[in-house]
C-alpha cells in the first residue's frame, strides 16, 4: 500500500532523469510531463484508497496519508501536470530563441523534478521534522529556479527568497523543536512525538507553555513559505522573476504547503487550546496579507508581480478561513486552496505566453493581447476574472463560503472589511490586466510558439485549469466533497 | 538528557558550553571584519560540536557522536574555510560597512535580545534544576541574534553567517534537549543546512561576478 503515496512522490524524478540525460527542451519537457502524468494517476488512485478505508501508513508514521494528506497532494500534482506541460512549450521557446543555454535547460529540468518531488512527499508523511526537511528540500529547488534565466534581477531576487525563507524554515524548525519537547512525557517512543498524529490524540496532554510558543514559531516559520504579511518581502520578488511555469509552481504548489504545514500545527493547537488560540493568530495574519496585497496591487506595472502580491492576498484569504474556522470555515479555506492553486497556475503559464509574445513584463508596454494573440488573450482575461472571484468560477463559491463562515462566526465587522478589500483588490487588478487585454493590436507580435506541440503544450493546461475551475463554481463533485468534508474533521 | 540535572558534571559541561556559544554570537555582532566573524562561527561550531559530543556521552546514542562528528567537521572546519577562500579572499572582503547601526549599538540590541528571550522563556517555569532551564533560553537568545545580525547587515557574506549562527542556535537547543531526537531528522537537516549553504555560496559568488553592488540596500523595486 505504502508503494502508492512513495510512487506518487517519486513520479516526477522523470523530469531530472530527463534533464539528466537530454539538453532538448522538447523531450525533456515530454518526460516531465509523463512524470506529471503518472503523479496525479498514482495520488489519485491513494485518494480513493483512503477514502475507501483508513489512512495508509508504514511503520513509525514516515509515510502517513490522510484525507487532508490526498487533498492537498491532489491539489499539488494538479499544478505538477499542468506546470510540466506549461515547461516543454516555455522552455522550447526560451531554448530557440537562445534565451537559456542547454546547460541551463537540464538544470531547469533536473531541479523542477525534485522541487516537484520535495512537495508531493512533504503532504504524505506524518513527521514534523520530515515535513521539514522536504519542505525545506523543495525550497532549495525551487530556489534554482528563480535566477535561471540569468538576470541579475532573478539572481537578487533568488538572494532574497534563500535569505528570507531559510530564517523563516529555521524559525520553523526551532518550533518543531518545542513542540516535541512539549510532548516530553507521554507514552511511546521519541519518534512517536515527533509524529502529529500521535500530537493530535495526546494534544490535551502537552505541555502549554513549550506548544504554544512551538505553535508560534511555527506559524511565523512557515507563514514565511506561504507569503503571510509581515512575511511576505521575498515573495513578490521571487515570482515574478522566475520563469513562468517555474511562477506557476511557486505560487500554486510551493504556498499551498506552506500553508498545509500550519494547518497540521493548528490541528495539534487546537486540541490543547480549543479553536479560539489559533483562530486569533490566522486572523491576524489574515487580514494583514489581504489589506497588504490590495495596496500593492493598486497601479502595479509589472503583471507578474500583480499576480504575486494577489497570490500573498488569497493565502491571505485562506488564513482567514481557517481563522473563522467551523464547519464552513475550515471547508472554504480547503476549497479556496484548491481553487487558488489552479486559477493561478493557469494564470501564470498564460502569462507566460504573454512574456514570449511581447517580451516584457510591464502592463503599460503590452496591449491588445486579445486582438493579437485571441486564445492568449481571452484566457488571460477570463482567469483574471476567475482569480479575483467573479461568479460562475471556484473561487467566488470558496470565497463566500468563507464569507458565510464569518458571519456564522458573528464577526459582521471582519467581513464587511473582507468584502471592501475585495473590491480594491478587483478594481486594481482588473484595470491593469483589462488595459493589457483589450484595446488595438499591436502589429508586430506574433505567437512565439511553432508547431503543434508547442501550442498543444501552451494552451492545453490553461484550457484544463480553466475548465476545472469553472467546474468547480457550478458543481462540488462528490467525491470531493467528502474528501473535503473528512479534511475538515482532522482539523477542527 | 531532558533529565539531566544541572549540577551533574555534563551538566556543567553543556551549560559553560553554552554561554561561551551565545559570547561567541555576540562577538560576532560586535565585530566589523568579514575574517573575523568566520573565525568565531568557526569556534561556536566546535562549541557546539562539544555539545553534541557530550549529549552522545550522557545518552550512550552512537548516532550522537556521528553527529558531533559530522559538525566538528563541516560546520566548525569545511564551511568556514569554504567561505573564507571563496568569498573573503577572493572577493579580497575586508571590512563589513554596510551596516544599519555600529557595532556598540548592535551588541546592545544583542543584549536587549538576549534579555528578551529569558522573558519569553522565563526558565523560573520550567522544571527546576534541569539542564533546559539554562539551555533554552540560551539557544532562543542565539537564534534572535543570529536574526538581528541578518537584518542589521546588507552584506550578503554577512547575512549568510546571521543565518549559520541562527541555525547554530536552533541545534544548540535541539542537540542538547532532545537528544532522543530521531537521527534520520536530524541528518536530514543538517544536509539542508549544508546544501543551503552551498546554494547561497553559489549566488553570492554569481551576484559579485555580475558587478552588482554586493549591498541590496540601493535596490529598488520595480513598479
Amino acid at each position: 500500500m505504502i508503494a502508492l503515496p512513495i510512487g506518487a512522490a517519486m513520479a516526477p524524478l522523470l523530469g531530472t532523469i530527463a534533464g539528466l540525460l537530454t539538453a532538448r527542451a522538447r523531450l525533456a519537457g515530454m518526460l516531465a510531463v509523463a512524470g506529471g502524468i503518472l503523479c496525479l494517476i498514482l495520488t489519485a488512485t491513494t485518494a480513493a484508497l483512503v477514502m475507501a478505508g483508513r489512512p495508509i501508513q508504514s511503520a513509525g508514521s514516515l509515510v502517513y496519508v490522510d484525507g487532508l494528506g490526498s487533498f492537498f497532494a491532489l491539489t499539488i500534482a494538479v499544478v505538477i501536470l499542468l506546470s510540466s506541460l506549461g515547461s516543454l512549450s516555455y522552455l522550447a521557446v526560451e531554448q530557440r530563441h537562445g534565451t537559456l543555454s542547454p546547460r541551463r535547460v537540464r538544470v531547469y529540468f533536473a531541479v523542477f523534478g525534485v522541487f516537484a518531488t520535495g512537495m508531493m512527499g512533504s503532504v504524505e508523511t506524518a513527521n514534523l521534522g520530515l515535513l521539514f526537511i522536504l519542505v525545506e528540500a523543495a525550497t532549495l529547488a525551487s530556489v534554482v529556479l528563480v535566477p535561471i534565466e540569468g538576470r541579475t534581477s532573478g539572481l537578487e531576487a533568488g538572494w532574497r527568497y534563500v535569505v528570507v525563507s531559510s530564517m523563516g524554515i529555521t524559525m520553523a524548525l526551532a518550533g518543531t523543536l518545542f513542540v516535541f519537547y512539549a510532548a516530553t512525557g507521554l507514552p511511546g517512543s521519541p519518534q512517536d512525538h515527533l509524529t502529529w498524529a500521535f500530537l493530535v490524540r495526546h494534544a490535551d496532554s502537552l505541555d502549554a507553555v513549550s506548544l504554544r510558543l512551538g505553535f508560534l514559531l511555527a506559524v511565523v516559520g512557515y507563514g514565511t513559505k506561504v507569503g503571510l504579511v509581515p512575511m511576505h518581502t521575498w515573495l513578490p520578488d521571487a515570482h515574478s522573476e522566475a520563469p513562468s511555469p517555474a511562477s506557476a509552481m511557486l505560487s500554486g504548489a510551493l504556498l499551498n504547503v506552506g500553508m498545509y504545514a500550519i494547518i497540521r500545527f493548528i490541528a495539534i493547537a487546537n486540541g490543547r487550546f480549543g479553536p479560539a488560540y489559533a483562530s486569533h493568530v490566522l486572523l491576524v495574519f489574515g487580514f494583514l496579507s489581504v489589506l497588504v496585497g490590495a495596496l500593492f496591487m493598486v497601479r502595479r506595472r509589472d503583471f507578474k508581480r500583480l499576480f504575486a502580491y494577489s497570490s500573498v492576498e488569497h493565502m491571505g484569504i485562506i488564513a482567514i478561513g481557517l481563522g473563522f474556522g467551523g464547519l464552513l470555515g475550515v471547508y472554504g479555506a480547503l476549497l479556496h486552496a484548491l481553487n487558488h492553486s489552479i486559477g493561478k497556475c493557469l494564470l501564470f503559464l498564460t502569462g507566460g505566453s504573454v512574456v514570449l509574445a511581447y517580451g516584457t513584463r510591464r502592463s503599460d508596454h503590452i496591449g491588445g493581447v486579445l486582438t493579437s494573440l485571441p486564445l492568449t488573450g481571452a484566457t488571460f482575461l477570463i482567469g483574471s476574472l476567475a482569480i479575483l472571484g467573479s461568479p460562475p468560477f471556484g473561487l467566488f463559491i470558496s470565497e463566500f463560503t468563507i464569507v458565510r463562515a464569518g458571519f456564522a462566526a458573528t464577526y459582521p465587522a471582519l467581513v464587511g472589511l473582507f468584502l471592501l478589500l475585495l473590491v480594491v483588490i478587483f478594481l486594481g487588478f482588473f484595470r491593469t490586466t483589462s488595459g493589457m487585454t483589450l484595446g488595438p493590436a499591436e502589429p508586430r507580435v506574433t505567437s512565439p510558439y511553432v508547431g503543434r506541440l508547442e501550442r498543444w503544450t501552451a494552451h492545453a493546461p490553461v484550457l484544463l485549469g480553466l475548465g476545472a475551475i469553472l467546474l468547480l463554481g457550478l458543481w462540488v463533485p462528490g467525491w470531493l466533497n467528502d474528501l473535503l468534508l473528512r479534511s475538515v474533521a482532522l482539523v477542527r | 538528557m531532558e533529565h539531566l540535572s544541572l549540577a551533574s558534571p555534563a551538566g556543567i559541561v553543556l551549560s559553560l558550553d553554552a554561554v561561551l556559544i551565545l559570547l561567541l554570537a555576540l562577538a560576532c555582532l560586535g565585530s566589523k571584519l568579514f575574517d573575523r566573524y568566520l573565525t568565531y562561527y568557526g569556534l561556536q561550531s566546535m562549541l557546539l560540536a562539544v555539545a553534541a559530543g557530550t549529549a552522545a556521552y550522557v545518552e550512550r546514542e552512537p548516532a550522537l557522536w556521528v553527529l558531533a562528528g559530522l559538525t566538528l567537521v563541516l560546520k566548525g572546519v569545511a564551511i568556514p574555510e569554504a567561505a573564507r577562500r571563496l568569498l573573503v579572499r577572493r572577493l579580497q572582503l575586508k571590512r563589513d560597512v554596510v551596516t544599519i547601526v555600529g557595532p556598540s549599538t548592535s551588541l546592545i540590541l544583542g543584549a536587549i535580545l538576549a534579555g528578551f528571550a529569558y522573558l519569553v522563556i522565563g526558565p523560573q517555569h520550567l522544571a527546576q534544576g534541569l539542564i533546559s532551564a539554562s539551555i533554552i533560553p540560551i539557544s532562543t537568545a542565539v537564534i534572535l541574534i543570529g536574526a538581528l545580525a541578518m537584518v542589521l547587515r546588507r552584506h550578503m557574506v554577512a547575512q549568510l553567517l546571521g543565518w549559520l549562527i541562527m541555525e547554530n542556535g536552533v541545534f544548540l537547543g535541539g542537540i542538547t534537549l532532545t537528544a532522543s531526537f530521531p537521527f534520520i531528522v536530524e541528518a536530514g537537516i543538517f544536509f539542508d543546512v549544508v546544501a543551503c549553504f552551498l546554494i547561497m555560496l553559489a549566488m553570492t559568488t554569481g551576484l559579485a561576478e555580475s558587478l552588482v553592488a554586493l549591498s541590496d540596500r540601493g535596490r529598488r523595486e520595480p513598479t
